[in-house]
């Protein structure tokens, strides 16, 4: 039997692990594969080592689904207790990234029903202007990153009015990058559909920004 | 494969956009886009949706999660276990005779064997003397022995009396025979009194220990209740600490923004 333990990481460390692509920066000398065929002859620490490369995509994945920091926690610490437990039926047809990022996404589906509602906006994004004077770059001011937030928080509305299939399928393209291809075999519908989807959910946010007062070519032009 | 675009063909142009299209398919959608204006704005409010999205950054909380064998875990909280889990087996088994004993003897539960069986009867209704004797027609033999025994002893007892007591009146003669049974039959009944007690107050103190048990579940049971109503107050003032942190973050911004 197996526990999952939550510790706490050092700042430093923390700082190198806080946008998800810096995970790749990390231990590159091993694949994936060869950490999930370790840990199916039983060594716990290479699967400790793809829970490192893959816990911060997977939480922001969750995240951006339920859009609640504690249920996103929550799934994240199941989708890796699950993956462990199942990593002997684990057959190498799909990337180890994809099988976990369905068992996350089961998850979360799951989550939905059993609370039946919508994904929330939850207010991390709040602004703290402590938190914005430690965050700001040497170029940045203040008042971009207020914009910039509250930028965040409109994009979270948006995307919490969408259909359940049109945001997953932005979230896994937009933010994970996967292919078109990738994401139809996880939501198990024809590629066709996949675009359709991305679409019409683009279309939706860009239509609920522009009721919010935004003009996407401005938001184009104050981002960039 | 066509290499022709159309206007409406919403599925090349999200391929196109996310650039995981065709290389053939992707000159013909730019080809189209230069003599199409309707469909280069369509392009250029999606590219701008689509870095809109990319400010919606999620928060960086530390996760750390790490599969640890339970044998070399000793700080993981679980769920505490039921007090009737912490009890040793032996205890167990010792709780449940008592129990069960503690019911046999509030039950009144009589086990017998006798010729005719074995005899389980409960409940504190003497049975009828009838009922009696017709319940135990076999157990005549064994006692009639014993009483003819006791009848001649008695007998041999009396008849040696005249000849160490001298004759007294018969008036006077029976009334110390009658104090002697009458002594008797009183040590009896506070013997039996005293058996009675002892039972009673046996059971006051099983009752006790029960009622002391109960009591004591039920404060632990309350106190549970308390911890919960104490988290769900925690939980609604922190909710009115967020609310009062969003306001004077307004405040800040609104103080932030330019003076028209």
């Amino acid at each position: 039997m197996l526990g999952l333990d939550i510790v706490e990481p050092s700042a430093a460390a923390e700082r190198t692990r806080r946008e998800g692509a810096t995970f790749t920066v990390q231990a590159l000398t091993i694949t994936d594969e060869e950490l999930v065929a370790r840990s199916m002859d039983g060594d716990v620490e290479s699967f400790n080592q793809l829970i490192k490369r893959w816990e911060r995509p997977i939480y922001a994945l969750a995240y951006r689904t339920l859009g609640r920091e504690e249920d996103a926690r929550d799934v994240c610490q199941e989708t890796f207790l699950r993956a462990y437990r199942a990593i002997n039926g684990f057959k190498g047809q799909a990337k180890f990234s994809s099988w976990l990022y369905r068992i996350a996404l089961n998850l979360c589906r799951d989550w939905m029903r059993k609370q039946r509602r919508q994904p929330v906006v939850q207010m991390p994004e709040d602004v703290d202007i402590t938190e914005l004077a430690s965050e700001q770059g040497p170029v940045e001011s203040i008042e971009t990153l207020v914009a910039r937030k509250e930028l965040g928080r409109a994009v979270a509305i948006a995307m919490a009015a969408l259909p359940e299939e049109q945001r997953t399928a932005i979230v896994l393209k937009e933010y994970h990058g996967l292919t078109f291809q990738e994401i139809a075999d996880m939501q198990g519908c024809p590629l066709s559909t996949v675009k359709t989807r991305l679409y019409q959910g683009l279309s939706v946010v860009r239509r609920q920004l522009e009721q919010g007062g935004m003009s996407v070519a401005d938001i184009r032009g104050d981002a960039s | 494969m066509s290499t022709h675009f159309h206007c409406d063909d919403t599925e090349t142009l999200v391929a196109y956009l996310y650039d995981d299209i065709d290389p053939v398919m992707r000159d013909a959608v730019a080809r189209h886009l230069t003599g199409c204006a309707r469909c280069r704005d369509e392009v250029a409010a999606l590219g701008g949706v689509r870095q809109v999205l990319s400010e919606w950054t999620p928060p960086s909380p530390a996760l750390r999660f790490t599969v640890v064998p339970e044998s070399a875990v000793s700080n993981v909280i679980r769920p505490p276990a039921s007090a009737w889990q912490t009890v040793p087996r032996w205890a167990q088994a010792i709780a449940a005779m008592l129990a069960l004993a503690v019911g046999a003897s509030v039950a009144n539960v009589q086990v017998r064997h006798d010729a005719g069986g074995w005899t389980v009867s409960t409940g504190w209704m003497t049975p009828a003397p009838g009922a009696t004797a017709a319940a135990a027609p076999g157990a005549e033999a064994a006692w009639r022995p014993a009483l003819a025994s006791l009848e001649e002893s008695l007998r041999r007892e009396f008849a040696a009396r005249p000849a160490l007591v001298a004759p007294v009146p018969e008036a006077t003669a029976a009334a110390p025979a009658a104090a002697s049974d009458s002594a008797e039959t009183l040590a009896r009944v506070r013997a039996l009194i005293d058996a009675s007690e002892k039972r009673q107050q046996q059971e006051l103190a099983l009752r006790l220990t029960q009622f002391v048990r109960d009591v004591e579940l039920q404060r632990r049971a309350d106190l549970v209740k308390i911890n919960q109503g104490l988290g769900q107050l925690e939980g609604r003032t922190g909710a009115e600490v967020e609310r009062q942190r969003e306001a004077i973050n307004y405040l800040i911004r609104a103080g932030l923004r330019p003076q028209q």
